[in-house]
C-alpha cells in the first residue's frame, strides 16, 4: 500500500530525513517509536505533504501512484489520513461544517456525490458516539477551546467520518488521560484494522501499543530507520531506551 | 463639481482616501449596468425604494411610510455637505414599528447624489437594507435623530462592480436608544465609509462595523468616529478587512469619552487580513478619553492565513482555494454575524462567499 524508498526531506534547508526506507501492506500495523528530534513528526507531515517539508531524494508509492506528485488534497482523496500531533483551532468554521465540507470534497475527487446535510449529520453523531464524544462539540468551532484529549478524540471522530486507506496517526497517544487513550485506541483499531486498511503509529511510548497491537516496529533515529522488528522491539525499547536500541 | 471641492490627501482624515477613483467615477459616461433592479432587493414585505442615478423610481418602489423629498444637508462634512438633492426620510412617531425597509441604489455612471433623513420617536423600531449596485460615484448623506428608547437596525452592502461609494452617516443617540449599522464592502469599486456617532442620553448604545473586501487594486475605507457624552453608553467598533492583490483596505477608529460621560463601555477591534504580501490594510484605532471610570478595549492587529490551519484543512481533503476561502470567511463572520436578521445575514454572508469565489 504505502511504498517509502530511501526518502530524503529537508526543513528550512536542514536534511531531517536521510535516507528512510519503509514498506507498509494492506491488512498492517505499523508502529514508529523514537527519540525526540529523530524526524518521526516530519515524516508525518512529508508523507501529508505539508509546505516547507521538502522531499529532496528518493520516492513514495501510495497505492500504487506517486505521492509526493499529489498535492495535500489530493492524497487526502486518495485515502491517506494524517493525524496531527497538535490539531488545529480554527474560531469560526465548525467542526460539522469542515468535516462535511472535507468528506464532500473528497467524494467528489473520487467521482462520488455529496452527502446531504442529514446523511452527513448521522455519519457525524455515530462516530462521536463510537469515540464518547458529545453531540454539542461537533456544532464548536473545530478544536477551540477543546482539551489535549478531546482533540486527539476529534481527531479519531474525523478519521472515522473519512474512512481513509491508511492513517498516519502522530503521537495521538500523548496528553491522554487512560479512558481517553483506551477511547482512542479502540477506535484505531474499529475504524482501521480491516485487511484493505493500513496504520502508521508513530509514538514514543509502549502505551498506546497495549490497545493497538503492531505487527511491526520500527526504530527512527536521526532521519532513518535504524531497527524492525515485531512487537516485542517495544517492549524491548520501553526497558532499554533508544539509546541501547538504536546504538 | 470641481476637484478643488474634494477633500485634500493632506488632511490626516483623508490621507488614505481614494479621491482619485471618485473624481474618475464621477466624470464616467453613463453605461448600462445590465442589473435588473429586482435581483437587488430581499425577499419580504416591507417598503422600497429604488433610486437610479440617485433619482426615485417609483415603478420598483413601494415607499410606505418613507418619503421622497429634495433638500441640501446641513453638515460641514466636505463629501456629506455635496450630498443634495431629490433623497428620501423616515419618520416615526413614538412606538411605532417599521421592519424590512430596503433602499437600493442602481448607478450607471457620472455622480449621483441622494440626502436621507431618518428620525425615530420614543421607542420606536426600525430595520433596514441599503444596498449600492452597478457603476459611478454614488455619495450619499444620512442623518439619524433617535429619541428615547428607539432602535434603529441598519445593513447596507456595497456592491458596485466599480466606481466609487461615499456615505457619510450623523447620527444622534438619545437616552436608551440604540443604533447598529453594519456595512459590507463586497464590491469591485472604491468606498469611504464615513461615520460621527454621537451617544446623547444616558444608556445609549451606537455601534457602527462591518467587512471591506478589497481586490485588484482597489481602495476601501471606513473612517468611524464615536462620541460619548452621556453616563453609562455603550459602544461598538468591530471591523475586519480583507486585502487582495496589490489592493488598500483602511480603517480609521475611534473612541472620545467626554468629561463626565462615565461608566462608558467603548468596544473597539479592528483586524486585518493579508491575502498577498503586495496588499495593504492600514489601521488606525484611536482613543480619546476624559473622563475617568470608563472601560475601553479596543485591539488592532494585521496578519496573513494561519499557514497551520491551511495546511489542516487540506490534510482533509479541501483544496487550496478552497481552504483560503473558508479561513477568510472565518475572518469576517463575526462582524457579520452582528446583523441580527437571519436572512438579511444570509444575504450578506453570500455576497461574501461570491467575493471570496471570485478572489481566490
Ligand atoms: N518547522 C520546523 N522548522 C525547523 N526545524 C524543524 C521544524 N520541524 C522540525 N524541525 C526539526 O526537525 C527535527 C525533527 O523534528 P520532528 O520531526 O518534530 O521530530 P520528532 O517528531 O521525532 O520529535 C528536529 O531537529 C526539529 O528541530
Ligand atoms: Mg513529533
Amino acid at each position: 500500500m504505502l511504498k517509502i524508498d530511501n526518502l530524503r526531506a529537508e526543513v528550512d534547508g536542514k536534511e531531517i530525513l536521510k535516507g528512510l526506507s519503509l514498506d507498509v501492506n494492506a491488512g498492517e500495523v505499523h508502529a514508529i517509536m523514537g527519540p525526540n528530534g529523530a524526524g518521526k513528526s516530519t515524516l508525518g507531515y512529508v508523507l501529508g505533504g505539508r509546505p516547507g517539508y521538502e522531499p529532496t531524494g528518493g520516492s513514495v508509492t501510495f497505492a500504487g501512484e506517486d505521492l509526493l506528485e499529489k498535492s495535500a488534497h489530493e492524497r487526502a482523496a486518495a485515502g491517506l489520513f494524517l493525524g496531527f500531533q497538535y490539531p488545529v483551532e480554527i474560531p469560526g468554521i465548525s467542526n460539522v461544517q469542515f468535516l462535511r465540507e472535507a468528506l464532500n470534497a473528497q467524494r467528489r475527487g473520487r467521482g462520488e456525490g455529496p452527502l446531504s446535510g442529514g446523511e452527513f449529520l448521522k455519519l457525524a453523531r455515530a462516530q462521536a458516539d463510537a469515540l464518547g464524544m458529545d453531540h454539542e462539540m461537533l456544532k464548536r468551532p473545530v478544536n477551540v477551546g477543546f482539551s489535549g484529549g478531546e482533540k486527539k478524540r476529534n481527531e479519531m471522530v474525523q478519521m472515522g467520518i473519512i474512512g481513509p486507506k491508511l492513517a498516519i496517526l502522530d503521537e495521538t497517544d500523548s496528553g491522554l488521560d487512560i479512558d481517553a487513550l483506551k477511547a482512542v485506541g479502540e477506535g484505531i483499531n474499529r475504524i482501521m484494522r480491516a485487511p484493505d486498511k493500513a496504520v502508521l503509529l508513530i509514538t514514543h511510548y509502549q502505551r498506546l501499543l497495549d490497545y493497538v497491537q503492531p505487527d511491526f516496529v520500527h526504530v527512527l533515529a536521526e532521519g532513518r530507520i535504524v531497527r524492525s522488528g515485531g512487537p516485542e522491539l517495544a517492549h524491548e525499547l520501553e526497558r532499554e531506551g533508544y539509546g541501547a536500541v538504536a546504538a | 463639481m470641481t476637484i478643488l471641492e474634494l477633500p485634500s490627501p493632506r488632511l490626516e482624515e483623508w490621507r488614505w482616501a481614494d479621491m482619485a477613483t471618485l473624481k474618475a467615477a464621477a466624470d464616467a459616461e453613463p453605461r448600462d449596468a445590465g442589473i435588473r433592479p429586482a435581483d437587488l432587493f430581499l425577499d419580504g414585505d416591507g417598503p422600497r425604494l429604488l433610486f437610479v442615478d440617485g433619482v426615485f423610481e417609483p415603478a420598483h418602489s413601494r415607499p410606505g411610510p418613507v418619503k421622497v423629498a429634495r433638500w441640501a444637508p446641513e453638515t460641514v462634512h466636505p463629501l456629506g455637505g455635496m450630498a443634495e438633492g431629490e433623497g428620501w426620510v423616515l419618520s416615526l412617531e413614538a412606538e411605532a414599528a417599521v421592519t424590512g425597509i430596503q433602499i437600493v441604489h442602481l448607478g450607471s455612471g457620472g455622480e449621483s447624489h441622494v440626502p436621507a433623513r431618518i428620525a425615530l420617536g420614543e421607542d420606536a423600531v426600525a430595520t433596514m437594507v441599503e444596498t449600492y449596485a452597478g457603476t459611478g460615484w454614488a455619495n450619499r448623506f444620512a442623518r439619524f435623530d433617535l429619541a428615547r428608547g428607539a432602535r434603529l437596525m441598519r445593513s447596507v452592502r456595497l456592491l458596485q462592480a466599480d466606481g466609487f461609494v461615499s456615505l457619510r452617516d450623523e447620527a444622534v443617540i438619545g437616552e436608551a436608544a440604540s443604533l447598529v449599522s453594519i456595512f459590507l464592502g463586497a464590491g469591485g469599486m472604491g468606498s469611504r465609509i464615513d461615520g460621527a456617532l454621537t451617544l446623547t442620553g444616558k444608556g445609549a448604545f451606537a455601534e457602527m462595523g462591518g467587512a471591506l473586501l478589497t481586490s485588484g487594486t482597489q481602495k476601501q475605507e471606513a473612517a468611524v468616529a464615536v462620541r460619548h457624552e452621556a453616563i453609562e453608553g455603550t459602544s461598538r467598533q468591530l471591523w475586519r478587512a480583507v486585502a487582495a492583490n496589490r489592493s488598500v483596505a483602511s480603517l480609521a477608529a475611534r473612541v472620545e469619552v467626554a468629561r463626565g460621560a462615565q461608566q462608558t463601555d467603548g468596544e473597539q477591534s479592528l483586524r486585518g487580513l493579508l491575502l498577498e504580501r503586495a496588499a495593504t490594510v492600514n489601521l488606525k484605532p484611536e482613543l480619546e478619553i476624559f473622563a475617568d471610570d470608563v472601560k475601553c478595549a479596543h485591539g488592532a492587529t494585521v496578519g496573513e492565513l494561519d499557514a497551520r490551519a491551511l495546511f489542516y484543512l487540506q490534510s482533509r481533503g479541501i483544496d487550496e482555494a478552497r481552504a483560503k476561502a473558508l479561513l477568510t470567511h472565518a475572518f469576517v463572520a463575526d462582524a457579520l454575524g452582528r446583523i441580527g436578521d437571519d436572512a438579511v445575514r444570509a444575504a450578506f454572508e453570500a455576497d461574501a462567499a461570491r467575493w471570496l469565489e471570485a478572489a481566490l
